[in-house]
């Protein structure tokens, strides 16, 4: 097993209100699966999704990933853990905008200091796979939404993690752009095996995965 | 090991990726990289400027190899209880020293005060300062010989020549054996010619040396001085041994004048070493202390530098921690793609680094460029110590401090953000740093605040002292310095020939100048002198028309009058004499001499004229007598100058006068004024580098605050916009922008106040005759301050409030 929440809870205190923004969530990923993440606005998913890739804590409840206890893990122990394992892809890709494609490539295998040859090679490796190496010297602002995206996606992978979360990877994305992410995210579940959640808001989307999971105000459904 | 090798690696390969993209972001963001760099660079311009004043002022006299092994004999006596310190020495106290002390000291010199003298080779003639010293003098001042023999005081008709002195009589001739006149008088021989002595030294004035003996040989005063312990006229010079300290030898003969001479017990002389590294920041002395000097400059301006530097680094964290909005991002991204906080700790601190490392190369050119004009200013040499390997040591670790002290904050507050928050878009990091980004906005207007009223205090009291009444007319009056025997007897001709040639209606002599007193007397009993009284008298010598020439009151009785021949022993009290002696009614009066032995003839008090201010403006006039110069011991003219005629033309017929009667003695004179304008130097050099150096710290302050309000603009664009849309004048966005900053203005203000006055208070106590403190001092201050900043903001906030809001609606 990759992951399991057990009893999540994580609220918010409100002008002496507790609000719930996760409610008694319990999930178990298996290696190589392709999540779906499904609901309202306002329902959840983003945070359901920082929670397992450790960027947000929890308020209660038990989270295990790969056999480690995450939630007695101290800060530095649990961004060691995601950095490890997890990649991240988001909706307004967050690529650095100071950095070229190829640098921005670079920047996670540098803090995972890898070697500088190594680290030509899988640059060079990711610039092939998602035929991108014309556009290797350009600054994102210079590149269109779909081709951020695939940079995003490339960072992503670049370290070869075992779980990639994707907060609506494709919300800022026209139809035929969206189809192409999701065509690699398929073909890297299916071929290389990694494991996948997505947050979408689209059917069609949501359908190139294994399994789909409905939030409703916090609660899975 | 490997992994060592290959961790460093890669954290320079990190530093190498660091200083990249920190170079785009400088790139990217043109004006804010503008203010930051160039404000740091003004700030670090300061700092290095007053760090090699500050080098150059704790260098002095470090010329002498043997600097902390040197020490003056000094001398502290008490007079009615009060206890004053000073190099005079007595003669006798050498054969002291040398007999019961002698292995205390390495060596051990008589040395006379320095004086000008003419020195005359051919037809060449010059006046120049030198002392008097015997023999070892060049050994024990290490003295760097260029040509001719270090024992050059051997011969007692030799002399030994500055370098500089050497050219300007000699030029391209050799100097060593040729023989030159001094004071047109006396041939001596050139034994040796030393190198200038630096600028930065106690000795720089001392042009040539001659021998001790020389000066016995010269003058009957000072062979009869030899066992008189009460005429403290001289200067001793001594080195130590290796293996004492100067408290050591001190404590060996603090006593040996009141010892050997039982009639100066009365006064407790007290001799002790005064060591060289002392004497020019530690050189004050109060009721016998050594309380300080010079080195509270040091201090004051080490705090203004460090203030400056802080100024400018505020500057630097402001912005940076503004401008966090759009590096929160970043933040989240790098931290969420792996990076530790650390990492981005290193990563922020690596571009304070760049941006420091711009502003010092910009710093280092703003101080060449500046250099000059501060020497003039502060009245140093000092020259840029580019072959210095030190001071590049030293600007290193000053660059990294400044990136340190710059960059912490900001890289501790930047690499904190959670990229949870910031990565959901709704982040405003702005208003997190809102309450430190405050406190040091009021930081540094207080810092400036502080800074004006200081300034302005200073200014003021100069000014308080510099229009003080002088007691006499000196404008139109000019000194002549009649040194040698050729003036002896010569007063009358060339006082009827000055004014007889119409560019001189009055002239006097006096035996020191009219700015200054050269001679203190005691020894006198009056009627009504209470018992055990020590009296200490200011003592010059004039002659009759002393008063006149000066345009000096006489308040009381009259003036000298060569018509009486008993004037020659009469005197003139000034007014403050007359109380000091307890005369309601002084003319007539007599001063005895209460010499028992050999008692000179008594003084009449003919009349009392009115105070001049002989010594400090800030300090009350000091008693003094006018006594008939009977022995020929002028050392100046004095002329008044013909006021219906241009200054050019009367000096011009003084020096033709002047070179019929000493075609040998070069012409030499002083406007009165112009030397008593010297007496405010020191504090006007103090004023005016502290003026300036306030207005950096201002411009600094303006310059973070004009990059903080077009910032502030900038991310309330929007806000802006919509308030326009909705009927919001230029005057409200205005009012919205800069109420802000005002406020912290305001606050600024009301704690710099109190601290001004406290420190600028505690200033003016030093100062008997100063000026009162007046509240609208500080209200100017304030004023001054407010304005400044409105200017800043009001550009900034205007330009905010005219922008088209359709514009910046639409672009967001
Ligand atoms: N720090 C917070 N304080 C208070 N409420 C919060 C906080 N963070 C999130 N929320 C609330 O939690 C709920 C869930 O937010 P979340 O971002 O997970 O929704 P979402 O399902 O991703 O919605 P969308 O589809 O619009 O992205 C929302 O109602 C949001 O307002
Ligand atoms: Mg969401």
């Amino acid at each position: 097993m990759l992951l399991q929440l057990k009893n999540i809870f994580k609220w918010v205190n409100s002008g002496g209100q507790r609000i719930f923004l996760l409610k008694d969530i319990n999930l178990e990923v298996e290696e190589g699966e392709f999540i779906s993440v499904m609901g309202p606005s306002g329902s959840g998913k983003s945070t359901l999704l920082n929670v397992i890739g450790m960027l947000d804590t929890f308020d209660e409840g038990e989270y295990n990933f790969l056999d480690e206890s995450v939630h007695t893990l101290k800060e530095k122990h649990r961004s060691n853990l995601y950095k490890e394992y997890i990649g991240f892809v988001f909706q307004s890709y967050h690529l650095l905008d100071d950095l070229t494609v190829q640098e921005n490539l670079e920047m996670p295998l540098l803090y995972k200091k890898f070697k500088g040859s190594e680290r030509k090679a899988m640059v060079a490796d990711m610039l092939d796979r998602f035929n991108i190496v014309g556009k290797k010297d350009l600054f994102p602002a210079q590149l269109s939404g779909g081709q951020q995206q695939l940079v995003g996606v490339a960072r992503a992978l670049i370290a070869n993690p075992k779980l990639i979360l994707a907060d609506e990877p494709t919300g800022n994305l026209n139809s035929q752009q969206s189809e192409e992410i999701m065509q690699l995210f398929k073909k890297l579940n299916k071929e290389e095996g990694v494991t996948i959640i997505q947050v979408t808001h689209s059917e069609k989307n949501a359908a190139y995965g294994s399994r789909i999971i409905n939030l409703l105000d916090g609660r899975k459904v | 090991m490997l992994s060592v090798v290959a961790a460093s690696k890669n954290s320079s390969i990190m530093f190498k990726n660091y200083l990249k993209i920190a170079w785009r972001n400088l790139l990217k963001n043109k004006g804010y990289t503008l203010i930051n760099v160039g404000g740091l660079a003004l700030g670090m311009a300061v700092t290095l400027i007053i760090g090699l004043w500050i080098q150059d002022e704790l260098s002095y006299n470090s010329y002498f190899k043997n600097k902390e092994k040197i020490a003056q004999i000094f001398q502290s006596q008490t007079f009615n209880g009060e206890t004053g310190t000073g190099p005079a020495i007595p003669r006798p106290l050498e054969k002291a020293l040398r007999d019961g002390y002698s292995d205390n000291f390495e060596h051990l010199i008589m040395c006379s005060w320095t004086n000008d003298h003419y020195l005359k080779y051919g037809e060449k003639s010059i006046s120049r300062p030198g002392n008097y010293m015997q023999r070892v003098g060049p050994e024990l001042f290490n003295l760097e010989i260029i040509k001719g023999e270090r024992d050059g005081l051997r011969e007692i008709n030799s002399i030994m020549l500055s370098e500089s002195t050497a050219n300007a009589l000699f030029g391209s001739e050799d100097p060593i054996g040729k023989t030159i006149k001094v004071s047109n008088e006396h041939d001596m021989n050139v034994s040796a010619v030393y190198k200038d002595i630096p600028f930065n030294n106690s000795f720089n004035d001392t042009e040539f040396i001659i021998p001790w003996e020389k000066y016995l040989a010269n003058n009957e005063w000072i062979r009869n001085a030899e066992d008189q312990w009460g005429n403290n006229s001289f200067q001793m010079f001594v080195q130590i041994v290796d293996n004492t300290t100067m408290a050591g030898v001190t404590n060996k003969i603090k006593d040996v004048k009141k010892t050997l001479n039982e009639n100066s017990a009365e006064f407790n002389p007290q001799i002790f070493l005064f060591p060289m590294e002392d004497w020019h920041l530690r050189g004050s002395f109060e009721n016998g202390k050594q309380v300080g000097g010079r080195i509270k400059y040091v201090w004051l301006f080490g705090i203004i530098g460090a203030f400056v530097l802080l100024l400018a680094c505020i500057n630097f964290m402001n912005l940076s921690t503004a401008r966090s909005e759009k590096r929160a991002k970043e933040v989240g991204i790098r931290k969420s793609i792996g990076s530790q906080k650390g990492q981005l700790v290193y990563q922020f601190l690596s571009e304070s680094f760049l941006v420091v490392l711009f502003a010092f190369v910009l710093a280092l050119v703003m101080v060449l460029l500046s250099l000059n004009g501060f020497n003039e200013l502060s009245r140093k040499e000092i020259s840029f110590p580019w072959a210095n390997g030190k001071f590049w040591l030293v600007s290193l670790g000053f660059i990294l401090f400044t990136s340190l002290l710059a960059g912490s904050y900001p890289a501790l507050y930047l690499s904190s953000f959670r990229p949870v928050d910031v990565l959901k878009g709704s982040f405003k990091a702005g208003k997190y740093a809102g309450l430190p980004r405050k406190i040091l906005v009021v930081l540094q207007f207080t810092v400036s605040v502080a800074f004006i009223i200081g300034t302005v205090i200073v200014m003021q009291q100069i000014n308080y002292a510099k229009n003080r009444p002088v007691g006499y007319d000196k404008e139109g009056l000019i000194q002549i310095p009649t040194f040698s025997q050729d003036f002896e007897g010569k007063y009358d001709l060339m006082r009827s020939e000055f004014i007889g040639s119409g560019a001189v209606v009055e002239m006097s002599t006096s035996s020191s100048p009219t700015t200054q007193i050269w001679s203190n007397r005691s020894g006198f009993t009056w009627e009504g002198k209470p018992e055990g009284f020590q009296e200490d008298l200011a003592w010059t010598e004039v002659s009759p028309e002393y008063a006149k020439s000066l345009n000096l009151k006489i308040v009381e009785g009259r003036d000298f009058s060569r018509e009486y021949a008993t004037d020659s022993l009469g005197v003139l009290i000034n007014e403050t004499a007359k109380k000091y002696l307890g005369m309601p009614d002084p003319v007539g009066k007599l001063l005895k001499d209460d010499d028992e032995e050999d008692p000179g003839p008594p003084l009449k008090i003919i009349g009392v004229v009115q105070d001049m201010i002989t010594q400090s403006p800030y300090e009350p006039v000091k008693q003094g007598i006018y006594v008939y110069d009977r022995f020929n011991n002028g050392s100046y003219y004095n002329l008044r100058l013909n006021p219906d005629q241009s200054a050019g033309q009367n000096l011009a017929v003084v020096e033709r006068v002047f070179k019929e009667h000493f075609p040998d003695i070069p012409f030499e004179y002083e406007f009165v004024d112009s030397q008593y304008g010297e007496k405010f130097a020191s504090e006007e050099r103090i004023g005016t580098l502290s003026g300036v150096f306030t207005a950096l710290a201002i411009l600094i302050s303006c310059l973070g605050l004009f990059g903080l309000t077009s910032f502030v603009a900038e991310q309330r664009k929007k806000e802006i916009g919509v308030r326009k849309v909705l009927g919001a004048s230029i005057f409200n966005v205005w009012n919205m922008l800069s109420k802000d900053f005002l406020k912290l203005v305001i606050i600024s203000c009301f704690i710099a106040v109190p601290i001004a006055y406290f420190i600028m208070n505690g200033w003016l106590q030093e100062y008997p005759y100063r000026v009162v403190l007046k509240w609208w001092i500080f209200a100017l201050a304030m004023l001054g301050a407010l304005g400044v900043t409105l200017l800043t903001v009001s550009f900034q906030a205007i330009k905010a409030a005219k922008a088209n809001p359709v514009k910046s609606l639409r672009t967001e």
